[in-house]
């Protein structure tokens, strides 16, 4: 498929490879068959997302399939101001380590997540997240790359797309999931 | 070459009675130490392990790996992927194991070779007997060496005994890597560790060898400040570059200057520890341009009139980036010969006038003491023919250029940190630079935009280019290395470390592949000083931190003082001289604590780990070399955080706080097993941010001996940093809080609340230690 070759150069994947898919309503019927989903987001979200609102549209995401949402460093204000009560405050290292361990039931004690949704990392460093759990995590829990980037280490990831495009998709993910604009 | 024998018996029964304690040594080094010696000298791997063991069980590897596949022998390539083995029968955590082992073997290697070419170059210019004497105030002049090997050198000639042990000792570790060797995956780490404790073993060795003996700054807290930057090299006289780590070529381009009078007749400037070190040698002549993510920008301001390259972190295609500029390149280092014909028996007169003519494509000279000549008097003839290369493109050129980009992307998809270049290329296109001048402080200079480019656009040049006024203003004042830490300054500082009031080491170490540039480095670094850590710094870090001025026009260095106090910014020196920082650590151990030091490993470990509030923060961290570096503080139980190309060493060492049992010591008093709460909470950690890295390395401070006044003014800081970017209290403060005394006392209120809320338990302060055989009550 056309846009789904590594974004970084070198970063050669294989043989285990996602998933791709792109069109906003598969996604939005794999996130709606969460049953204990989990979205980790980074510090590197695009400027002109973040300008257009990307934050807000991330929590009705995750508010609309209770989701947690696992954030740490400068951005973790932006959506603990969103009184969104599910962000957890946790570095990314320390979320992939309990993830990927079958006796750890999440941050409320409730169970495994079986949705991990990723966002806004530097490219390489999601690919070893993503690698990490990809070897090393229970093969019932599927990793999802939200990011505007083909991410082959994740179970299912989008493909390579601008920013504009990109926001388009999350938008109508959200409106699949919530209804309305 | 001479062997040491050491024959050991602690109880004989002959005919002519009974001999107890008898120790003979056959050899070089003739000891005349009175300490006895403990257990380990010159330790096996496996004598060490079961310390390893217990690191490993608290800080368990948690892998990220770079590809699914193993290459490394013709059965493969091998899918390795999830639970799958290879057809040698290896698996995917025993090979990521495998591959840390060899970076870490590399990186060893690469230090022990600088060192043993030092020290015999220094032994054939200086003796075998040349004293090591290390300032006045260093009476442990040693302490890796005398923890590790169990000697005490005090000459140069002693030194080759521990060079020895070195590399039988890597013989072994790198030969566990081949196919069908180890295949424990901890006892690969195990491996990993000793490794790194051979390292700094090296870096010591490499380093003492030649503050003995070339008049290095010894120990000076006020060791004086040199200027760094492009903009504070003179380009109105011949330019001389060193680059690399070893000092010895740099060395004889200064003597053949002083000795011939030409002291103000050419410029000597430096990249990466040959210019730290060239300054330690020499602070009044040498300049440094600043750390390896400036070699490619220096080189193409075309300034440079002679480059001479001696090991480690040079460009490899260096030659080639020479030859646009038609600067004349010499290597002096077996490790990096670059093609040239071996000059080194030719007379001096007929390789200046071959360079000049072109007639060879450059000059490899092995002698160190020829390079000097050859360097200064290629410099001075070529000079007055490379003018016209000295030039940067003019701004119309730039344009020209930006107006053939096809807007492919291609550019933005190989940077490795994702810079919007073709964004400014574009602006570019248009007239406007200035994105391309934005892209200055994060770019790292390593052209992967250039060679993806379909229409092969000069990219990094056009960024220098859009970025010269900021380059000529980059005049900066750095300490030159210090050095070792004095036993004095050790004996002032162990008590406050030990207990806590000092409320942690923090050292900025490493390599400048840094993700968001080298401010963070700063501002981690200033925060921690005014914070009244003792902050340490060395190799490119140490630059980094000498490459930014406040409101006032002033860098960190000329704000800070060099002592290893509190509030101190201490450059030790270059990437060898990371050694007097385990050194300093080691030191608390046996100058303040007065624990035995020679040959006991374990114990000194076990106490740096349970008391010293040590951590490194390797911002840029990128070679080998620094994965070995890691490697030997993670032995002695100092944690080490990375920032985000750190993830790439594909492994990192995590601990569980929430798993209880993990965090258990022995009350060295009554043997008792004691709760002591997830400190220091991982051994190695990548940070996705400098917040992040902020908070952890407060956090990772925490020692389990810390008194609750110590633990207190951790608290606070841990408290206030966390406050400060997350505007609330660390929900893991419960496990710090061992009594009510250890709560800072501006929080109280707060804390008890929640506390409570929490649900905390007072726990107990033993006498920590990890090692039953320390429990003095059996
Ligand atoms: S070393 Fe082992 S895993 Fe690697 S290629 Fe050879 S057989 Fe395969
Ligand atoms: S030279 Fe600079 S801009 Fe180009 S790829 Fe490297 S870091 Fe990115
Ligand atoms: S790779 Fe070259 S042609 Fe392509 S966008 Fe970048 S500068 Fe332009």
């Amino acid at each position: 498929m056309k846009g789904a070759e590594p974004w970084q150069t070198a970063e050669i994947p294989g043989p285990i490879k996602a998933f791709v898919i792109s069109e906003p309503a598969r996604i939005s019927s794999i996130l709606k068959s969460a049953r204990r989903p989990l979205f980790i987001i980074g510090n590197r979200i695009d400027k002109k997302a973040l300008e257009q609102g990307i934050i807000s549209l991330i929590v009705d995401i995750a508010g609309a399939i209770d989701a947690d949402i696992a954030v740490y460093g400068g951005i973790y204000r932006d959506f603990k101001a969103t009184n969104y009560d599910k962000v957890r405050l946790v570095p990314s290292m320390e979320v992939i380590d309990r993830v990927k361990d079958e006796n750890w039931k999440g941050f409320d004690g409730k169970g495994r997540y079986d949705v991990i949704i990723f966002l806004g990392f530097p490219y390489y460093y999601e690919w070893l997240m993503l690698s990490g759990l990809k070897h090393y995590g229970d093969r019932k829990t599927r990793t999802l790359s939200l990011d505007p980037y083909y991410q082959p280490n994740a179970t299912i990831s989008m493909i390579n797309m601008d920013i504009d495009k990109w926001m388009e998709v999350i938008k109508e993910i959200r409106s699949n999931l919530l209804g309305g604009e | 070459m001479p062997r040491k024998i050491k024959i050991k018996i602690d109880e004989l029964k002959s005919e002519l009675g009974v001999i107890k304690n008898l120790e003979l040594n056959i050899g070089r080094i003739i000891e005349d130490w009175e300490e006895p010696e403990g257990q380990y000298s010159m330790p096996k791997v496996y004598e060490l392990r079961d310390w390893d063991f217990k690191l490993l069980k608290r800080y368990k590897p948690m892998y990220m790996p770079f590809c699914d596949l193993c290459c490394l022998c013709t059965y493969g390539k091998c899918d390795l992927s999830r639970d799958k083995r290879g057809a040698c029968g290896i698996d995917m955590s025993g090979q990521q194991s495998r591959i840390v082992l060899l970076a870490c073997c590399i990186g060893v290697a690469t230090h022990t070779s600088h060192a043993r070419t030092l020290v015999e170059a220094l032994i054939d210019k200086y003796g075998r007997n040349a004293p090591i004497d290390l300032g006045g105030e260093v009476y442990v002049e040693a302490p890796n060496t005398r923890l590790i090997c169990g000697i005490k050198p005090k000459t140069l000639g002693d030194l080759e005994d521990a060079l020895d042990y070195i590399e039988t000792e890597l013989t072994y570790m790198l030969a566990s890597t081949h196919t069908g060797q180890e295949g424990s995956n901890l006892d690969l780490e195990s491996k990993v560790f000793h490794v790194g404790m051979l390292d700094h073993l090296a870096l010591e060795i490499a380093d003492i060898a030649q503050i003995a003996t070339l008049n290095f700054p010894k120990a000076d807290p006020e060791a004086p400040l040199v200027e760094i930057g492009m903009g504070s090299i003179d380009i109105s006289k011949p330019v001389i570059l060193v680059i690399g780590h070893n000092v010895l070529p740099s060395t004889s381009i200064i003597d053949y200057m002083e000795e011939n009078g030409l002291y103000s007749d050419v410029e000597v400037c430096g990249l990466c520890c040959s210019a730290h070190d060239i300054t330690r040698y020499s602070p009044k002549k040498a300049k440094i341009v600043g750390p390896m993510s400036w070699e490619l920008r220096f080189i193409r301001t075309g300034v440079p009139d002679v480059i001479v390259i001696d090991e480690q972190c040079i460009r490899t295609d260096i030659a080639l980036e020479a030859s646009r500029y038609n600067m004349i390149v010499i290597s002096t280092s077996e490790q990096n010969i670059q093609g040239f014909p071996d000059m080194t028996r030719e007379h001096p007169d007929v390789i200046v006038e071959k360079l000049v003519n072109r007639e060879i494509p450059g000059a490899y000279i092995h002698d160190p003491d020829l390079v000097g000549e050859v360097a200064v008097k290629v410099a001075m003839k070529v000079y007055p023919l490379r003018k016209k290369y000295k030039k940067l493109p003019s701004v119309e050129e730039v344009i020209a250029y930006a107006t053939k980009c096809r807007e492919c992307q291609e550019c933005d998809k190989a940077c490795p940190h994702s810079l919007p270049i073709m964004n400014a290329i574009v602006a570019a296109k248009n007239g406007d630079l200035s994105l391309l001048a934005d892209l200055y402080e994060n770019c790292v200079a390593c052209t992967r935009c250039e060679k993806a480019c379909p229409v092969d656009m000069p990219i990094l040049t056009m960024i220098v280019k859009a970025s010269d006024r900021r380059i000529k203003s980059e005049k900066y004042k750095i300490r030159v290395g210090r050095g070792a830490i004095q036993d004095t300054e050790i004996r002032e500082v162990g008590s406050p470390i030990v207990l806590g009031e000092i409320p942690g080491v923090v050292a900025f170490v490493g390599c400048p592949n840094y993700a968001q540039g080298g401010k963070e480095v700063v501002i981690m670094a200033e925060e921690f000083a005014k914070r009244r850590y003792i902050v340490v710094t060395s190799g490119c870090a140490a630059m980094t931190l000498g490459m930014y001025k406040n409101n006032d026009n002033k860098t960190l260095y000329e704000i800070y003082p060099g002592v290893f106090d509190a509030g101190g910014i201490v450059n030790v020196g270059s990437c060898v001289a990371n050694s007097h920082i385990s050194g300093a650590a080691i030191k608390i151990a046996s100058v303040f604590a007065k624990r035995k030091l020679r040959g006991n490993y374990k114990e000194i470990a076990d106490y740096i780990h349970n008391r010293v509030g040590a951590v490194g923060i390797a911002w840029g961290a990128m070679s080998q070399k620094a994965a070995s570096i890691a490697a030997g503080f993670w032995r002695l139980g100092v944690p080490v955080i990375v920032g985000p190309h750190g993830s790439k060493y594909r492994r990192m060492l995590m601990g569980r706080k929430e798993n209880e049992e993990d965090w258990y010591v022995y009350d060295a008093r009554t043997g008792e097993k004691v709760y002591v709460g997830p400190v220091p909470e991982h051994l190695f950690y990548t940070a996705e941010t400098m917040e992040e890295a902020m908070v952890v390395a407060a956090k990772l401070c925490m020692r389990a001996n810390d008194t609750t006044k110590g633990r207190a003014v951790k608290l606070t800081n841990y408290i206030d940093l966390h406050k400060r970017f997350y505007g609330t209290l660390p929900d893991d403060l419960p496990l710090f809080v061992r009594v009510e005394a250890d709560i800072p006392i501006t929080m109280k209120d707060e804390i008890i609340a929640f506390l409570k809320e929490k649900g905390w338990k007072e726990k107990a302060i033993p006498d920590p230690t990890l090692l039953e055989e320390m429990v003095r009550k059996k």
